[in-house]
């Protein structure tokens, strides 16, 4: 076994963190109080090649393997970006663009791919609906056949960029006689008739994020925009999985090791009975806790990576496994880091408040702790 | 990075598991009430086949670890663990300790013997006023020309029954000296066995030291304290840490084979989340403790100036879901659990004393905060 990151990759980490820490986390705060996107922070993370830093260059990606991609979203955590922006990436470059490369048509990748890698346009992806969360097979959303049409009925639930998105990569039933093989998945524009988002939920955390129902009310999309075949949908969904639980885990991870500067650096100017709290054995054990979850974890999240470099199939225990770690065995240092600073930690200015609130989401969003268990239960 | 064990990863964990039988485990906590000879008859005859496929001298002459020993670490700690404590006492610490700090005349006559399995050293450390690791020691080592006379007592000395030279760590003013002394050395008296909760068939007892005579070519050092206990710790703490690895396989799949295997309601108890759910925490764990523990190693291996803080991390985490790991057997296992002598009842007994034994949880904590601190 053999752990190393290449120097190109480190360097490209340290580049990442100094652009980041310059350009995106002086307004995170205020995006986060006012549960606004940041528009600007989105587009500048395509110029610096984020959104599109494992799409191949011809394009306009960056032509990165997973694991630097996965360092990436690491690297934006360690800068002290809110999960809100990393989820919006993560939605949109992972649960969309990459459906869009891996399945799509030579001509919906030109027309898609180089817009969402420059962040020019927003993408999303539907799946979860009002009554169909981890349990993808009872869907409802339709898409009946009309001739050189497809025309798309039902809604969407919990959708990440959803109100903000030009283009959407939305699942829907094209047989409703079938479970999961009858399930396709479908390009659609903003803007297109019959075509809406909800308003945007009000959230515990990821503020920075949207979120909202998407609604289809005879909503006719040209036949060209199914992407693959009909009846591909559900392992092009579980396909996204992988990244879910790499990429997409990799900014909490990444936020753990900020969160645990902030701690450190809290506890030495911390003075409590005549001493920087730093002194006592029960702030140190705090500090270690967390970073014993960051190195635990941090391998977990690799190695999904590293996999689906070697092109392996769809590695789903090991995803699960570290979902639900990451999801389920956060949730203490993130509470620890918040206790550490006492009072402060309950208050928005010291940043903890909100790595607490983000992190929740990490054993719900993609598939609960619970969904994760009967994964890995059903496969050991 | 590559996530794959390689061949000679694979291989020396493979010639392992044909070398040790399956009850390994069994036959050597057979044994802690009976003959001494008899017991240390057994594990020679351990060492023998350990020594046959190479696992004794790896990591011995340079001090370094790697994710290849672990691999075999894990597979012989799954095996038995207790056999895996004694046989790393004598040599990833032991040995270590001769190989690294001793004199070429030392070395030449104990490391081959360590290397063929026909000698069994071990470190006696511990002592009952060692609560803090920076307090001096009391057992000391005065010189008297050409000969050290050693006088102490030392605690929980793994393989204290059985060995064949015991590397006493002693106090000489500010500096420590390590006495190689000998077993029949006049004034050298290895108490009880001790009856601990867990690894029931490694032999550990005290060692008390009265007066002993040590000639001069058989002392090693001085050394600085700091130096020479921070390579012992970790070296110790690396061993604990694949014997983590060793009770996480064994009382999981324990547990996994109950639940397929026992049946409630009509159908394997594993068909229930309460049961399934367990497992997939178990072996979340398990899988999570696993990755550390390597890569930590490969630190170690690589010279990552990270090593000390990851060792300390993957010491105390593996420690801590061994406990955890084994705990959820039990609750799988039910009924079924609570008799002694199955892995899953074996294995939380002995997840305590690795939380314990090395660098205790605590400790290591203090070390991790500070090294935290220090950066900040």
């Amino acid at each position: 076994m053999e752990f190393s990151f290449t120097p190109e990759q480190l360097m490209f980490k340290e580049q990442l963190i100094r652009f980041a820490k310059k350009e995106i986390v002086p307004r995170v705060s205020e995006h986060d109080l006012q549960s606004k996107f940041d528009f600007d922070s989105f587009r500048k993370l395509g110029e610096f090649g984020v959104l599109g830093l494992h799409f191949p260059e011809e394009l306009g990606g960056s032509g990165a393997d997973v694991v630097t991609t996965v360092l990436a979203g690491e690297a934006l955590g360690e800068a002290g970006v809110d999960g809100g922006l990393s989820l919006a990436y993560g939605a949109h470059t992972f649960l969309c663009a990459d459906t869009i490369l891996c399945h799509g048509s030579e001509e919906q990748k030109k027309r898609y791919i180089p817009k969402l890698a420059s962040g020019e346009w927003i993408g999303c992806m539907g799946l979860t609906e009002p009554g169909a969360g981890s349990d993808v097979a009872s869907l409802s959303t339709r898409a009946k056949k009309a001739g050189n049409t497809y025309i798309l009925n039902g809604s969407k639930m919990f959708i990440t960029n959803g109100s903000i998105a030009d283009v959407a990569v939305i699942y829907a039933k094209t047989d409703k006689g079938q479970k999961h093989a009858g399930i396709s998945a479908f390009i659609v524009e903003k803007g297109t008739p019959g075509f809406s988002a909800g308003r945007d939920l009000i959230k515990m955390g990821v503020r920075t994020s949207h979120t909202s129902e998407l609604v289809f009310e005879d909503c006719e999309i040209p036949a060209k925009n199914l992407i693959g075949q009909e009846g591909a949908g559900f392992l092009m969904a579980m396909q996204t999985v992988e990244w879910d639980r790499s990429a997409l885990l990799a900014p909490f991870i990444g936020g753990m090791t900020y969160v645990l500067q902030k701690c450190a650096r809290y506890a030495k100017e911390r003075h409590q009975f005549g001493r920087p709290i730093a002194y006592f054995q029960a702030t140190k054990h705090k500090l270690a806790d967390i970073k014993i979850f960051i190195e635990a974890a941090r391998s977990l999240c690799y190695r999904i990576a590293w996999c689906k470099d070697q092109g392996r199939p769809l590695n789903h225990l090991e995803a699960a496994v570290a979902k639900l770690f990451v999801g389920d065995w956060s949730l203490k240092p993130a509470n620890d880091a918040m206790l550490l600073h006492g009072g402060y930690g309950y208050c928005h200015e010291y940043e903890v408040e909100r790595y607490f609130r983000d992190s929740r989401l990490a054993p719900i969003g993609g598939g609960t702790s619970d969904i994760q268990k009967k994964i890995i239960s059903k496969l050991m | 990075m590559n996530f794959d064990f390689d061949e000679k990863e694979l291989d020396l964990a493979t010639r392992l598991k044909k070398a040790i039988d399956q009850d390994a485990e069994k036959r050597v906590k057979s044994l802690r009430t009976g003959d001494p000879l008899e017991c240390l008859n057994l594990f020679m005859d351990y060492l023998g086949r350990l020594a046959d496929i190479g696992y004794l001298g790896l990591g011995v002459k340079d001090g370094n670890h790697s994710s290849a020993l672990v691999a075999a670490q894990e597979a012989l700690a799954t095996l038995s663990p207790s056999l895996f404590l004694a046989v790393e006492s004598s040599t990833r610490l032991f040995g270590r300790l001769v190989a690294l700090y001793g004199t070429s005349h030392q070395k030449e006559e104990i490391l081959p013997l360590l290397e063929q399995g026909r000698y069994v050293g071990c470190v006696a450390l511990t002592e009952s006023g060692m609560s803090v690791e920076n307090q001096p020691f009391e057992t000391t080592a005065s010189s008297s020309g050409k000969d050290f006379t050693v006088t102490g007592t030392k605690d929980h000395v793994i393989n204290g029954p059985m060995a064949d030279r015991i590397a006493v760590i002693t106090q000489a003013d500010e500096k420590l000296l390590i006495a190689l002394v000998r077993i029949e050395s006049p004034g050298v008296i290895v108490g009880e066995r001790y009856a601990f909760i867990g690894y029931e068939g490694t032999p550990v007892a005290p060692v008390q030291l009265d007066r002993v005579t040590v000639s001069a070519k058989e002392v090693m050092g001085p050394f600085d304290p700091p130096d020479i206990l921070g390579n012992l710790r970790r070296w110790e703490d690396q061993v604990l840490t694949s014997a983590s690895l060793g009770l996480m396989n064994r009382s999981f799949q324990t547990a996994l084979d109950h639940a397929r295997m026992h049946r409630s309601g009509g159908k394997p108890v594993i068909a229930y989340q309460e049961v399934a759910f367990k497992l997939a925490e178990m072996l979340t764990l398990r899988q999570t403790a696993q990755l550390l523990a390597y890569r930590a190693a490969w630190m170690d291996e690589s010279g990552d100036r990270e090593r000390d803080i990851l060792v300390n991390c993957a010491k105390t985490f593996c420690a801590e879901s061994a406990e955890q790991v084994a705990s959820q057997a039990l609750q799988v296992l039910g009924a079924n659990g609570l008799p002694k002598g199955n892995p899953a009842e074996e294995s939380y007994g002995s997840a305590k004393y690795l939380q314990v034994a090395g660098t205790s949880s605590e400790i290591s904590r203090i070390k991790i905060g500070d090294r935290i601190l220090e950066r900040a």
